[in-house]
């Protein structure tokens, strides 16, 4: 029987990620995917003869590209000039187009505030200080403190020194933003309510916040990292993405195993000694990486026994909480008004926002959401929020309809045609999100991306190494330091850690 | 006449102030505090608003007030003199109850009562937050350096920083990590499970804040509320005896005992600069007082925005300060009753009517009533925090007859339409009709109030905003980012004027700590 290095336990972005950079340092590797296809999250999926991105998309981390030469496998970043715009729908058939050059985007900004037309472009300037800092924070391992060994404190040293480096009045203003709310944030910059409102929608998108909750302002930065700016710059459909990975982890001599479930990894004496699949087979190895989340990893698939209590505490502790939902729709054509490859975002005011995450906070669906929209050529993909995981009353699938007219209900105020140009439609729950695509809670981030899931406190404290208290057992998944949105710093992360241990 | 020369001047006599001029006249220092009103106290004064009775008017109970001023000040011997406020009641929508009682057994067995598994894990929780609040303790203690200067007393900060840091262990360090990120309803929902429970100590992190339980950071508010020691004893609250203003009165006697001098009625106009540094203050009646430095025991927007030209401090400095978020969020109503409240759910005259009670039944109450007050309402179930101070302390109302001080969340400054009286009568009306769900007979019992909206705090103890902690103890508002980054040190962009109030490290409550530290800073600056 083949022996492995390493296995690792999902092919989503982050563990292919993982492997790819493993296989291409020499390791054996073994990537083990309970669906059919790869990707995890990051598929392109078909559905009733229409193709869409069915999770989520997104750009990793240049590094990452370039490192595993993904070029090669076909992955082709856009030109800049193909980036395209951030459009916010308001009420009475007006917009607010973002577009990525900071002057046609001032362009729109100034019939709403002239003030805010002028501030733009220094606005944009923080955004980049603040995401290259947030950057630089997920390219170093968070050590266990107060602990850190030589190497791992003179990483969190370069860590500051990049924050000094971005000036010193950069860097106590990044310092004090992360821990504000969205609002608080943006009314430091602007006045104009339009604007306010459409920036701070990238603040709670994902997460189950409110723009009123300290914090958002975090999450804005880190998908403003992850998307390249405000509006989603893919670097193609998400399925290309993944083909690219797969085919360089593949490339690098990586194995993959489809349709392979994992239902428990295998410890003696507290160390991994491999995996266990569903249908009884059992594969040895000394590593196994686990990209799956953190509850998933710990409490299911190794098992509350293998664990301290306070251990299994922390991570029964960690917040999930997934309040979205994608609805998919396959169009005759797209209508009348609506562009392709373009987002739209539903966030006329910061109290629609607010109002659409106090519904959530009850257990409820929201009545009037905050949607942000992706287009293709003729399939409309709908992030929606908020639709909590745990509802009040009922059960998921007896929502599934409501759902569907309030996100099409919403949409259609804009674009009336949208209605009659549907031919088919694919709804995605938050509890279809956890049994599809093995998100607990439906969570999009593997936990959710708040001040005390951030850095060394991510997916619980003492734990942000990617180790684990099993010896040989990894995490290389989002919800470890670094993770949350399609970027792979995870992933990458914890092949590093991985490769110097074995 | 009265000769106009100090090395010290002190605009405001409130507990901070009082504790700065205190510990100057201590060093030695020629010192006059200046207080707008007739009295001393700021936002810490007993008034006898109606005849016979004595409201605490805004502040109303002490625990956070630091050990070593007490000790340092000699306060005891000035008249300060603390009772126990030994129980929490917190009254149920069911018409139950629960109780925290001073005697840790029957805590136990009424925990119990309401559910098994927080029994077990109360005692764990307390440790874990005393262990927290003390690990944190010396923090209060410490100016806050600034991590983005290079100055030697700055990386000197940094390296104490450091070693505090390296000192404590590991749990500690993540539990400190945890609880100034998380949202006081997440921390506690990893404890217990019973809603009134998880309500009433969620309270206590939404307290001066415009912020849900649910919010991020309010972990650290509660955690604030858990610093305060009486005699030692840990997260122990007291009723100061003569209600807070016996604190700023025995403040007062410590600071006049050491030479200070006190002007009551003399409202600062303005911060006269010389040569580039506060050299005294001109009076809004023309007086002028010259003095080498300047102590504003004011919050920062008054200290900064207009006392002073804004052409002595840099744009961005100002700008900064126009951010800090100052918005009041709490009320007050202030009642006179003829006889003690009577609850439904246990009646009669009890040790309940000793301690707080307080109004709030489920984390969710609370949020909801956030939720009302983040769109520019007051709440119409408000979160209330009883105390009736003529229970521990008679002198407090005529012989028979009580007084009571409900604080109240939320009740915005910027309410929606503006606040005027009949709002404010409505506001009162709701915080009476919420207790009489609770206390049927309270209405009848009423024979004065006196209703004190964040406006009203702006207006009487001159805190713009009226916010009670001269600006909310948000994350992006604490330590060294307090009240503005770079500034945390109590001095100033203008030399020889410092900041000795709740808006500067460590905040908010009747701490005197910014009193202390300030005086501690200037005296290293070589102008006095």
């Amino acid at each position: 029987m083949k022996t492995y290095d390493a296995i690792i336990i999902g092919a989503g972005h982050n563990g292919l990620v993982s492997a790819a950079y493993l296989a291409k340092a020499g390791k054996q590797v073994l990537v083990l995917e309970s669906r059919a296809i790869p990707g995890g999250t990051l598929v392109t999926e078909e559905f009733d003869g229409f193709m869409a991105d069915m999770v989520q998309s997104g750009n990793l981390c240049p590094d990452i590209i370039r490192n595993l030469k993904l070029a090669r496998f076909g992955l082709k970043p856009k030109p800049v000039s193909e980036i395209p715009a951030f459009i916010s729908l308001l009420p009475d058939s007006d917009i607010l187009v973002l577009e990525s050059d900071p002057v046609k985007a001032a362009e729109s900004i100034k019939r709403f505030s002239p003030k805010d037309a002028a501030r733009w472009p220094d606005f944009l300037t923080f955004m980049e200080k603040a995401t290259k800092f947030l950057e630089s924070a997920y390219d170093t391992l968070m050590p266990r403190l107060p602990k850190v060994s030589l190497s791992e404190g003179y990483s969190l040293a370069e860590l500051a020194l990049d924050l000094r480096l971005a000036g010193r009045k950069n860097m106590l203003n990044i310092i004090r933003v992360i821990p504000m709310t969205a609002v608080e944030f943006l009314e430091e910059w602007f006045e104009s309510e339009q604007l306010k409102a459409a920036v701070a929608s990238v603040g709670i998108h994902g997460v189950t916040l409110g723009v009123m909750s300290a914090g958002t302002t975090f999450n804005l930065i880190h998908n403003w990292l992850n998307r390249g700016g405000l509006a989603h710059q893919y670097l193609g459909r998400a399925g290309q993405v993944t083909d690219a990975l797969v085919a360089a982890a593949e490339a690098y001599g990586a194995e993959m195993r489809l349709s392979a479930e994992v239902t428990s990894i295998k410890i003696e004496d507290n160390q991994a000694a491999g995996v266990v699949l569903k249908d009884g087979e059992e594969i040895s190895a000394q590593t196994v990486l686990s990209s799956a989340d953190p509850k998933r990893t710990f409490l299911t698939l190794v098992g509350p026994m293998e664990l301290s209590p306070t251990f299994v505490w922390h991570t029964q502790s960690i917040k999930m909480r997934g309040s979205v939902a994608k609805l998919h729709l396959g169009l005759k054509s797209l209508p009348d008004g609506m562009a392709a490859d373009t987002t739209y975002t539903i966030a006329p005011a910061l109290n629609y926002l607010e109002r659409a995450y106090d519904a959530a906070k009850y257990g409820q669906i929201s009545e009037k959401p905050y949607l942000e929209v992706t287009t293709s050529e003729n399939v409309i993909s709908i992030h929606f929020q908020y639709a909590p995981y745990k509802l009040k009353q009922g059960a998921w699938n007896d929502k599934r309809d409501t759902l569907e007219k309030l996100a099409v209900d919403t949409l259609a105020v804009h674009f009336p045609e949208l209605q009659s140009s549907i031919v088919k439609s694919k709804l995605l729950t938050p509890a279809d999100l956890e049994t599809t695509y093995s998100l607990t809670e439906g969570d999009l981030n593997h936990g959710q991306i708040m001040l005390d899931q951030f850095m060394f406190m991510r997916p619980i404290p003492g734990w942000s190494n990617h180790k684990t208290p099993i010896d040989g057992l990894y995490l290389c998944g989002s919800g470890v330091h670094a993770g949350g949105g399609i970027s792979g710093a995870s992933g990458r992360n914890a092949a590093k850690v991985v490769s110097k241990e074995i | 006449m009265t000769v106009n020369h100090y090395d010290a001047i002190v605009i405001g006599g409130g507990h901070n102030g009082l504790v700065a001029a205190a510990y100057l006249a201590r060093a030695g220092k020629k010192v006059v505090v200046l207080e707008r009103r007739e009295i001393v106290g700021g936002a810490a004064v007993t008034e006898e608003i109606i005849p016979g009775f004595k409201f605490t008017e805004f502040s109303y109970v002490v625990s956070l007030l630091r050990p070593e001023i007490i000790r340092e000040l000699e306060l005891p011997k000035h008249g300060l003199k603390i009772l126990p406020l030994p129980s929490t009641f917190a009254p149920m929508d069911n018409g139950d109850y629960l109780g925290l009682w001073d005697d840790p057994d029957l805590t136990r067995r009424e925990l119990y009562r309401h559910s098994p598994l927080d029994a077990e894990a109360y005692d764990a929780y307390s440790r874990a937050m005393g262990r927290a609040a003390k690990a944190i303790k010396p923090l209060i203690s410490l100016i806050p350096p600034d991590p983005s200067s290079l100055h030697p007393r700055d990386l000197m900060g940094l390296l104490k920083l450091g070693q505090y840091a390296a000192g404590l262990s590991e749990k500690e360090l993540y539990m400190i990590a945890k609880l100034v990120t998380q949202s006081a309803g997440d921390m506690l929902e990893e404890w217990f499970e019973t809603d009134v429970l998880l309500g009433t100590k969620a309270a206590s992190g939404v307290v001066g804040t415009l912020l849900g339980p649910r919010s991020a950071g309010t972990a650290y508010v509660l955690l604030h509320h858990y610093m305060g020691e009486i005699d030692g004893a840990f997260r122990a609250w007291g009723f100061a005896k003569g209600g807070t203003g016996g604190v700023s009165g025995a403040i007062a006697n410590a600071a006049l005992a050491l030479g200070a001098e006190i002007r009551v009625g003399s409202s600062v106009a303005q911060v006269i600069v010389k040569k580039g540094r506060a050299a005294g203050v001109a009076l809004d009646n023309g007086d002028e007082l010259q003095s080498k430095v300047v102590f504003s025991a004011a919050d920062p927007k008054r200290t900064f925005l207009q006392f002073v030209d804004p052409k002595y401090f840099p744009d961005e400095f100002i700008q900064s300060i126009k951010n800090f978020r100052t918005l009041g969020s709490s009320g007050k109503l202030n009642l006179a009753l003829s006889e003690l409240p009577d609850f439904t759910a246990l009646p009669g005259e009890g040790p309940l009517h000793r301690g707080a009670i307080s109004i709030s039944p489920s984390l969710d109450y609370i949020e909801r009533a956030y939720d009302e007050a983040k769109y520019g309402q007051f709440s119409r179930r408000p979160f209330i925090d009883m105390i009736i101070p003529s229970a521990i302390d008679p002198d407090m109302a005529p012989p028979g007859q009580h007084v009571a001080s409900c604080f109240i969340q939320y009740a915005p400054y910027d309410l929606e339409g503006g606040w005027d009286d009949a709002k404010k009568e409505a506001f009162a009306e709701t915080v009476i009709s919420t207790l009489e769900i609770y206390a049927p007979n309270i209405r009848r019992t009423i024979v004065g109030k006196q209703v004190i909206t964040p406006v009203d705090i702006e207006r009487i103890a001159g805190i713009t905003g009226g916010n009670i902690f001269h600006g909310e103890m948000l994350l992006n508002q604490i330590f060294f980012l307090r009240p503005v980054a770079g500034w945390a040190d109590f001095r100033t962009p203008l030399r020889g004027y410092y900041l000795a109030a709740s808006g500067a490290h460590p905040g908010g409550g009747v701490m005197g700590a910014a009193g202390k530290l300030s005086v501690q800073e200037a005296l290293k600056d070589g102008l006095l």
